[in-house]
């Protein structure tokens, strides 16, 4: 599909506090009262490895844990906090302390009742480091505990202010289970994790699917939610398609009737299918990347780094290897997330001429025998780290991005190897460029992977979530003063600040935003997308068959 | 009753006797061959690079705490010398005992009953298919005439020639993603078994008709063919009940090999057909570098394989006691 | 009943002719063999296109006159990545043939020649190796030493090592004690040269047809394990790795998938049909 690109952006800024969901539909929902009953088979392509989103943390699980968990509160299309589990906080003055008071109705599906102890015992449990939990825990850093004040209030303190912290929790991966079943083994709960939400795990066959049905007594949905009380289906059918020609061949077929991860070469046949219709949405966060490492040459120098972005013809790929579906992303920030800013999508736009400018500027003036720059008898080379799980698409979008920066003198090495020595070679800062990503509702995101604290080793590992090594004494103080704050406008011009900081900055080749796509075959109907991280919620959702 | 000199024994006593005999024989080899097996594993997978404990917690995506390190490496005994580790390896291999997943953080042996069921299945249906596309064509084809024995041939040379990874893509395309005639993913019906196990059978059938083919022409030949023909048995009835069962011999050796072939290939279509299964199992933890499960699933199977290629062997003895001296 | 007799003698003449292969078929399988070895000496007498130019414009073309087999993802030429696919295929499995090869001699010579309880230790040896299905064991080879060129082709020739190592030992022994090797030994010929001159080549002259086949097959396994990313990786023109890139296509673009498995077929076929040739002319059941 080839939309332009340009109108597109003032139209989905304007939207940008609104998630732009793009919602395409040519099947005309004959039946809008929803049926009670049914099962509904959903098609996904990668299985989590723990059905707990405490443990580790990834997309997998959240999607997944979506359905049976509930959060303590919930975020709408604006951005905006809402009640869930917890019906109202307030938050000391110095930003440290949130008393939440809470639900006294929700019960776990294991017979628990939820109360203050629960809350105590969950946020115990992401920041235990027996769980292991690099997401949830990663972004409750500050957490210091929780003091029950009696049944149904709990006072969480933290360690310094967290404006972003009621965004977090609004995630599923900081999802409230089951005290009790949180006492069992870390590969028990994984296995079976217990919570309140409006459908409860059955059991998982593992490398087919994972079985849950409808947890009847449910009654606390949050406001974002379509309807209160049980869900209408009867069962999920929560499969593993790995291949995706495969998986939207089951879509066509009818076999399974949601899948998600719609593989961009099937977009065009699911549009002019009229049995299929189609959910697309971006995910907040930063986009899909290439970081640069700022810690040594050649990206250390600025003026490399803007002329590598703008040599490098993503447009022209993106329209090639994802069939034109994936917008462009230009800034440091998706559309999605709140306090996005549109003014700086065009700062990683193609210009060649640009580029030639900027290397001569820095001194790459020589020319070797194959037409690569060179300074001092070095050549323009740059390594880029390409993972055994990379997927093929995102390959051949290196491949095109090495063949244009090559045309302005600059060699793109695409070294392969296995994730393990990924890993190994990221830790040792022995890279050029990381190719990331970072789904989540809140800006803040900047912080972890631009600021100093994030540069340091989060564990033995040496794993550091800030790949580029920027560390700004300046640019961190921006971002904990985002944080100091709990007024909207503060925020918003503090993080407009950063974007702009970032962007300038060069840090990283933005390639394309992270997005939800869903396939929905017309027996099924009320599939939603969850405002906060665009998860697939089926708590609205029925069948028709 | 007296015995006599020349006491003659039951000769079906003494073949099952001598069946036995060699059975045990050969289970005997097949442990130390599993053994040396075991060890083999072991040490070359201690080699791979990369430590296994960042693979335990999480891989890429993790960011483990150094207190989380130290449990783990505690918990999988992995800060013990390597000949320690060993030995309990052993110890623990002989317990039926296969270790800790290190990316499912399951028992491997649940791991492998649980996708063991899919692969069984599919290899036993691909054999099965195999031999029943093999007996179509040979015994109906076989021996009627150069036009027809050479377009039989020219389709089983071929037939053999297709890499099953292709025939599956392109079974897939067709069958499933085409016609709809198939379901295109699965485990679990009759339907969606009949796609991968054709893939894999065909080839097969082709290897496995070449050989059978020129056996069954070579017994067609002989003199004991045309005494049943004298007798007014149709032509049909003589190929099945008399040349078929001798000129089966060379598919059936072929088959012990065939079963290894199969597992080979059913790494590959469970891939292509997202199936269950331990071949899938396999190439994810290779992907995956978690060792434990790499070495479950080749000892198991491994092991399937050893125990496969005796029971044919002794099949064979059964059928043709003749080829008791047959060299190694 | 004249006509079964009649039918019954002329029967073991009948049955060589339905054998062999019309030389028509043998010829073309020579023929494509030779071009492929051509194709991978001298790729640029088949194309001038190069094979890893990358031309976003044109992903996805369908065959035609400007391409022949249509283009990938990328845009680059089919045709050409597979005449450069060639080189790399037979190269792997000229190379893997060659190393399972140099295992077997050892091993079968070791077992042939080293008496009895070496014999017995070898054997046991191939039971153990044997154990293993060969892509299972490759993998296990992959596992261990990682992915790439390298790795693939000694892994593929450590998956066909047992079964030559078996049919040389076998040919060993059978011929150990021909009555030209007791010549040559009365003779005071020095072991070695025995070995070398006499024993190993009329011990390996049967098998011959056995690796004209198993270069064949050597490739089928390759191209597999490139299949599953463990071999070749992309870019590489390597018909496995096509294959698999060219997987999620399928249903836009089956070009991508269909031409490089077409040609690993052909070239299965004819060095199939090449081998059994060879064992036919070999037999005398030719003229």
């Amino acid at each position: 599909m080839n939309t332009p690109i340009l109108p597109l952006i003032p139209l989905c800024t304007a939207l940008a506090l609104l998630g732009c969901e793009k919602t395409e539909q040519h099947a005309a929902a004959q039946s809008t009262t929803p049926q009670q009953g049914g099962t509904l088979v959903y098609a996904t392509d990668r299985e989590p490895t723990c059905l707990d989103p405490h443990v580790a943390g990834d997309m997998p699980q959240v999607f997944v844990a979506q359905q049976y968990l509930d959060s303590l509160v919930s975020m709408d299309s604006n951005g905006q906090i809402g009640p869930w589990l917890a019906t109202s906080w307030e938050v000391s003055p110095d930003g440290l302390r949130y008393t939440f008071h809470l639900r006294r109705d929700v019960q776990f599906t294991d017979g628990t009742p939820f109360n203050a102890e629960a809350v105590k015992a969950n946020l115990d449990h992401m920041a235990n480091p027996k769980t292991q939990s690099s997401t949830a825990g990663g972004y409750i850093r500050q957490y210091r505990g929780t003091k029950v004040l009696d049944t149904y209030t709990a006072e969480v303190t933290l360690a310094t202010p967290y404006a972003a912290f009621l965004e977090v929790l609004a995630q599923g991966f900081l999802g409230i289970q089951s005290p009790t079943a949180l006492q069992r083994s870390r590969d028990q709960n994984c296995e079976s994790p217990v919570g309140s939400g409006p459908f409860k795990v059955v059991r998982w066959d593992r490398q087919n699917q994972v079985e849950l049905v409808r947890n009847p007594a449910y009654n606390w949905a949050p406001p974002t939610a379509r309807h209160q009380g049980p869900a209408y289906l009867d069962r999920i059918v929560w499969k593993f398609i790995q291949e995706p020609s495969v998986r939207f061949a089951s879509l066509q077929a009818g076999e399974v009737d949601v899948i998600e991860a719609l593989p961009p070469e099937s977009h065009e046949a699911a549009r002019r299918n009229p049995d299929v219709e189609l959910i697309i949405a971006q995910r907040p966060g930063n986009p899909t990347n290439g970081t640069f490492n700022l810690r040594r040459a050649p990206f250390d120098d600025i003026r490399v780094r803007e002329a590598f972005v703008r040599s490098a013809d993503v447009e022209g790929a993106l329209k090639s290897v994802y069939f034109g579906e994936f917008p462009r992303a230009g800034g440091p920030l998706s559309l999605a997330t709140p306090f996005y800013s549109g003014d700086f999508e065009r700062g990683q736009d193609y210009d060649p001429a640009r580029a030639a400018r900027l290397l001569d500027e820095a001194g790459w003036t020589g020319r070797d025998s194959e037409g690569y720059r060179t300074r001092n008898g070095q050549r323009l080379r740059a390594v880029v780290l390409i993972g055994a799980r990379t997927p093929p698409s995102e390959l051949t979008l290196w491949e095109q991005v090495q063949a244009t920066t090559r045309q302005a003198g600059l060699e793109l090495v695409l070294d392969q190897m296995s994730d393990a020595q990924v890993t190994a070679r990221q830790a040792a800062w022995d890279y050029d460029i990381r190719i990331g990503y970072w789904n989540t509702n809140t800006p803040d995101v900047l912080r972890i992977i631009f600021t100093t604290a994030f540069v340091q080793p989060a564990g033995v590992g040496g794993y550091h979530q800030n790949s580029s090594g920027y560390a700004d004494p300046g640019f961190d103080a921006l971002l904990d003063s985002a944080l100091a704050t709990q007024d909207a406008d503060l925020r918003r011009q503090r993080y407009f600040q950063a974007q702009q900081q970032a962007a300038a900055q060069y840090l990283q080749l933005t390639t394309y935003p992270q997005s939800t796509r869903l396939g929905i075959y017309k027996t099924a109907h009320g599939v939603r997308l969850e405002p906060s991280l665009a998860v697939t919620y089926l708590y609205d959702a029925w069948v028709n068959k | 009753m007296t015995t006599t000199t020349l006491a003659v024994t039951d000769p079906r006593r003494e073949r099952l006797a001598a069946l036995g005999r060699r059975a045990v024989i050969r289970l005997a080899g097949g442990v130390l061959v599993l053994w040396a097996v075991a060890t083999l594993t072991f040490f070359a997978l201690r080699l791979m690079p990369g430590d296994p404990v960042l693979a335990i917690l999480g891989g890429p995506s993790g960011n483990p705490t150094p207190e989380a390190i130290e449990a783990a490496r505690v918990e999988y005994g992995l800060d013990k010398p390597l000949a320690v580790q060993y030995v309990f390896y052993l110890g623990r291999l002989l317990q039926g005992d296969l270790g800790v997943s290190y990316s499912q953080h399951l028992p491997v042996t649940r791991v492998l009953a649980e996708q063991g069921g899919a692969t069984l299945e599919l290899t036993i249906a691909a054999l099965l298919l195999a031999w029943v596309l093999v007996l179509l064509l040979t015994v109906v084809t076989a021996g009627r005439g150069r036009l027809v024995g050479g377009i039989a041939s020219l389709a089983e040379t071929l037939s053999a020639a297709l890499p099953h990874f292709w025939l599956g893509v392109v079974l897939l395309a067709v069958f499933a993603f085409g016609l709809r005639w198939f379901p295109p993913a699965g485990s679990d019906s009759f339907a969606s078994l009949i796609l991968p196990a054709l893939s894999l059978a065909i080839p097969l059938a082709g290897f496995i008709a070449q050989v059978t083919r020129e056996s069954l022409e070579l017994t067609l030949d002989q003199p004991f063919i045309l005494t049943a023909r004298t007798r007014g048995l149709s032509d049909l009835a003589v190929r099945f009940r008399h040349a078929l069962r001798h000129a089966l011999l060379p598919g059936v050796s072929l088959s012990g090999w065939a079963i290894g072939a199969l597992i080979s290939g059913a790494v590959v279509c469970e891939v292509i057909f997202s199936r269950k299964g331990v071949g899938r199992q396999l190439y994810q933890a290779v992907q995956a570098q978690d060792l434990p499960l790499v070495i479950g699933i080749s000892l198991v199977v491994a092991a399937g394989y050893v125990l496969a290629n005796i029971l044919v062997d002794l099949l064979y003895q059964w059928i043709d006691p003749r080829q008791q001296e047959a060299a190694a | 009943m004249t006509d079964l007799t009649h039918d019954q003698a002329l029967a073991p003449l009948r049955r060589q002719r339905h054998l062999k292969l019309p030389p028509l078929g043998a010829s073309l399988a020579i023929l494509f063999l030779f071009a492929l070895l051509l194709a991978a000496l001298a790729p640029g007498l088949f194309t001038r296109i190069d094979p890893l130019a990358i031309v976003p414009r044109q992903a996805f073309q369908p065959p035609g006159w400007a391409h022949w087999l249509g283009t990938d993802q990328s845009g680059r030429d089919i045709f050409a990545r597979i005449i450069h696919g060639a080189r790399q295929s037979l190269l792997i499995g000229l190379a893997a043939t060659a190393i399972s090869m140099v295992i077997a001699i050892a091993l079968g010579l070791l077992g042939g020649l080293g008496g009895a309880r070496v014999d017995r230790a070898v054997g046991w040896l191939l039971e153990v190796l044997f154990a293993f299905p060969s892509l299972v064991l490759a993998l296990l080879f992959v596992a261990v030493f990682g992915s790439g060129v390298g790795p693939l082709i000694v892994a593929t020739g450590l998956g066909g090592a047992p079964g030559y190592a078996r049919m040389v030992r076998g040919q060993v022994l059978a011929v150990r004690n021909a009555g030209y090797i007791e010549a040559a030994r009365a003779l005071g010929h020095p072991t070695a040269r025995i070995v070398l001159r006499q024993l190993l080549p009329n011990a390996m002259r049967p098998l011959v047809v056995t690796l004209t086949m198993g270069v064949g097959q050597a490739i089928v396994w390759a191209s597999a394990l490139s299949f599953l990313g463990l071999g070749a990786r992309p870019p590489a023109p390597e018909w496995g790795t096509m294959l698999s890139m060219g997987r999620d296509f399928i249903a836009n673009a089956w070009w991508l998938t269909f031409f490089p498995g077409l040609f690993i077929v052909l070239t299965t076929l004819a060095t199939t049909v090449t081998g059994r040739y060879i064992q036919q002319r070999l037999e005398g059941r030719l003229p």
